[in-house]
């Protein structure tokens, strides 16, 4: 047993770090997706991942003939965990395509494909920008339910239909497209296909939906009589629900290091808060009180290290994980809940002051972690989703839903 | 980065799991609740001829030099299987500062008969308030010029009806703050003046108050040097501490197999319980507790084993562990219904280990506030 990671990795831990003081310039931390809400935190997040790309990390995990550098699962790791630590944006680019649409157009795309999406991505250009629309009204947590349709017309699908939740549309170049091709199926899994859609093209109606916090991520889609080449199926028509089964894989092992980062800086920063702020005439931060709560934020973060290292390990050893990706998001939510609470608990009445004001405290990045949390632990499937499956495949439990 | 066990630590918990379940079944477990010295000599003397009492001492005190991730490995099996008995409190509690702290000379007389499963000891350290913390150490070792004199009362030493020797922790001068002045004396159980009695506890795991009246303790049975006995403490508190951890680590895991299994075989409603989501997700938040637990009782020791300076990584887990063992056994017992109620049932048998484990060297507020320091508050 051995807990300490390479010195590759921490030599490049270190870099990161370097690169995100020097880059960032104390630039505010993101927590999950806010650039994409407003014009110039876009334009810098897009700066980022031009200058992330250049470095080689951007795409690190993908094999290098597709502009990455076959980097360990380790490294990623080490990678995730910095650059979210920093909340430098743009390192995952609207999530989708360094995600999973380059990782999925690798294993069951064509040469065509490969050869005309990949490389935008991996250059951290605005054309590698992707959204993923998947959910719509009637399917969420059950997604195999989808209605919109496409159908074959000569060398043509005609879409038909809405999605709902699709975050980054607004900014997307491509959409990642999951559609009913095959409404005559006896099981809803079956007859679904994945599309390329060009966002560009006639018929495409965005409705942004900005969440309570006032911020853009989401939106609906709305298709009517949407062309799109048959050229843009990927992989095999009607077998998209198990490319999609495959896809998920890829981003399985960066969900805990991820939020750990995010976690880890945020509890920081409270306890920097603690130090220098007075109350009742003593530092909060010798308040037993809050000392005590902060150690149990500072428990549950130390799990979910442990959690992340866990996944990372299991598949530097060539292991697929099930279970243990939906244990380290419902983990994650359950984590982020309390150090959102906990933290609006210590810095008191300023929790409601907005981040932008000049009164906020810890430069609204209390604030901005309580107002996210809820929208995170929904997004890429509840804790109870997460819970159905580790009951299923891990404690060999029945079907609960 | 491993988390795999190397293969003599893979070799050494199947033996433990095979000798385990065979040797020390459920039934043997509810016996020796009940039984006044609260072990089976025979199992221990067993366990010594497969070496594990021995496991960590150098080769030549009769041990086989193993390390500290050995001996977690070895506990989590004991965890699982509640052996009852001494094990703990003569190999965790009195050899680890044995080996550390001893001379040569106390270390050849002391070691090989714990190797060989004849000698049996026990820490006498908490007093009244049942506190890991040095302020609460008020017995005495006063020099005469010829001995040492020791007066007062220890509680809740572990298996000190049944010692042959014990480790009390003395104050030997003045200085009440960060464990200035204590002593470690090392003290024959059947000494004059010594007198035992048994705690009745809940799980009958052989507790006793000690008072010493002017109990002789020559200069040359101390532990460590006169005035440094918190260090001694300290030492043998962080191992210590992680292999308590080790055992409510591999306790938790069993409580978990056995009500999982349970949630398989109970049919209501036409459906086994485990299908019903209420009972799922406690059963997933139980499988996320245990499984959290057990990495960060591996991540201590692996630091500790290293060398490493591990305070926070050990206090996570203690307090963790005190959280989730408590915490399993209720969700496991609500899921078992009313048979998870009786005496007849196994889980009621890790249940009434919880507060001892516990409150075994520090609580979790103790923890917490250790853990605090280490997040620089």
């Amino acid at each position: 047993m051995d807990f300490k990671f390479a010195e590759k990795e921490e030599k490049l831990r270190d870099e990161v770090r370097k690169f995100a003081i020097s880059e960032m310039r104390g630039k505010q931390v993101v927590s999950g997706m806010e650039e994409e809400s407003r014009d110039e935190d876009w334009e810098f997040s897009m700066q980022m991942s031009k200058k992330l790309a250049q470095k080689g990390w951007l795409t690190m995990a993908w094999p290098r003939e597709y502009g990455g550098r076959d980097a360990s699962f380790f490294e990623q790791h080490v990678y995730i965990n910095e650059a979210s630590y920093w909340g430098i944006p743009g390192s995952t680019m609207g999530v989708s395509g360094i995600g999973w649409v380059g990782p999925s157009l690798m294993i069951f795309g064509n040469e065509e494909q490969r050869k005309k999406y990949i490389p935008p991505i991996a250059a951290g250009d605005p054309d590698g920008v992707w959204c993923t629309a998947y959910s719509e009204p009637n399917a969420g947590s059950d997604f195999a339910n989808i209605q919109t349709r496409a159908i074959k017309n000569g060398d043509e699908y005609i879409l038909n239909g809405q999605k709902i939740w699709t975050s980054c549309a607004h900014r997307a170049r491509w959409c990642w497209l999951a559609v009913r091709t095959d409404p005559a199926v006896t099981k809803k899994q079956h007859g679904i296909s994945l599309i390329i859609l060009d966002m560009k093209s006639p018929g495409i109606t965005i409705n942004p939906i900005v969440n309570y916090a006032g911020i853009h991520i989401f939106n609906e889609l709305f298709f009517d009589n949407v062309r799109v080449p048959v050229a843009n199926l990927v992989g095999t028509e009607n077998r998209g629900w198990y490319h999609l089964m495959q896809s998920l894989a890829f981003e399985r092992h960066s969900i805990a290091p991820q939020f750990y980062g995010m976690a880890q800086r945020s509890l920081e920063f409270i306890v920097d808060y603690c130090k220098v702020t007075q109350y009742n005439g003593k530092q909060l931060a010798a308040d037993p009180l809050v000392r005590h709560k902060l150690a149990e934020r500072a428990i549950e973060l130390d799990m979910l290290k442990m959690f992340g290292y866990e996944i990372t390990w299991k598949m530097s050893k060539g292991v697929i994980p099930i279970y243990e990706a939906a244990r380290n998001k419902a983990y994650c939510d359950y984590v982020m809940q309390r150090l959102a609470t906990t933290g609006t608990d210590v810095i008191g009445a300023y929790a409601q002051v907005d981040i932008r004001s000049k009164w906020s405290k810890i430069k609204g990045n209390i604030t901005r972690l309580y107002m996210m949390f809820p929208g995170l632990s929904v997004a890429a499937g509840t804790d109870e989703v997460q819970k159905n499956i580790v009951g299923q495949f891990k404690l060999g439990l029945p079907r609960s839903y | 980065m491993d988390f795999d066990f190397n293969e003599q630590q893979n070799m050494l918990k199947t033996m433990a799991r095979d000798f385990l379940s065979k040797e020390c079944t459920k039934a043997r477990v509810h016996e020796l609740d009940k039984d006044e010295k609260g072990y089976d000599p025979d199992m221990l003397a067993k366990m010594a001829e497969l070496g594990w009492t021995g496991l960590i001492f150098p080769e030549q005190y009769g041990g086989t030099g193993a390390d500290l991730l050995d001996l977690v490995v070895l506990m989590e099996e004991m965890g699982r299987n509640i052996l009852p008995g001494p094990f703990f409190s003569t190999v965790a509690l009195c050899a680890i500062p044995i080996i550390k702290y001893a001379t040569p000379t106390q270390k050849a007389k002391y070691l090989p008969p714990i190797a060989n499963g004849q000698a049996i000891w026990s820490l006498a350290l908490t007093e009244r308030s049942g506190r890991f913390e040095p302020s609460e150490i008020h017995c005495s070792a006063n020099y005469d010029g010829k001995n040492y004199l020791i007066n007062g009362e220890k509680w809740f030493s572990q298996y000190a009806h049944v010692a042959d020797y014990l480790l009390v922790v003395c104050r030997t001068g003045e200085a009440k703050r960060n464990g200035d002045d204590l002593t470690v004396f090392i003290v024959k159980a059947k000494s004059r003046g010594i007198k035992m009695e048994l705690i009745p506890t809940i799980a009958g795991d052989g507790q006793c108050r000690l008072r010493f009246t002017n109990v002789k303790v020559s200069k040359r049975d101390i532990l460590g040097k006169v005035g440094k006995g918190w260090k001694v403490v300290d030492y043998l508190m962080q191992r210590a501490i992680v292999l308590k951890c080790a055992e409510v680590s591999g306790a938790c895991q069993a409580v978990m197999d056995m009500t999982q299994a349970y949630a398989k075989d109970r049919v209501q409603f036409d459906k086994p319980i485990g299908a019903f989501m209420a009972i799922q997700h406690k059963l997933v938040d139980m499988l996320t507790d245990v499984e959290g637990l057990q990495y960060l009782v591996y991540y201590a020791a692996w630091l500790l084993s290293t060398g490493a300076k591990a305070d926070m990584p050990v206090s996570v887990a203690k307090a963790r562990a005190n959280e989730v063992y408590q915490r399993v056994c209720i969700d496991g017992i609500k899921i078992h219904g009313a048979i998870g109620f009786t005496m007849d049932h196994d889980i009621g048998c890790y249940f009434r280990r919880v507060k001892a484990a516990e409150f075994m060297l520090g609580d979790t507020d103790l923890h917490l506030e250790k853990v605090a320091l280490g997040i620089g508050l």
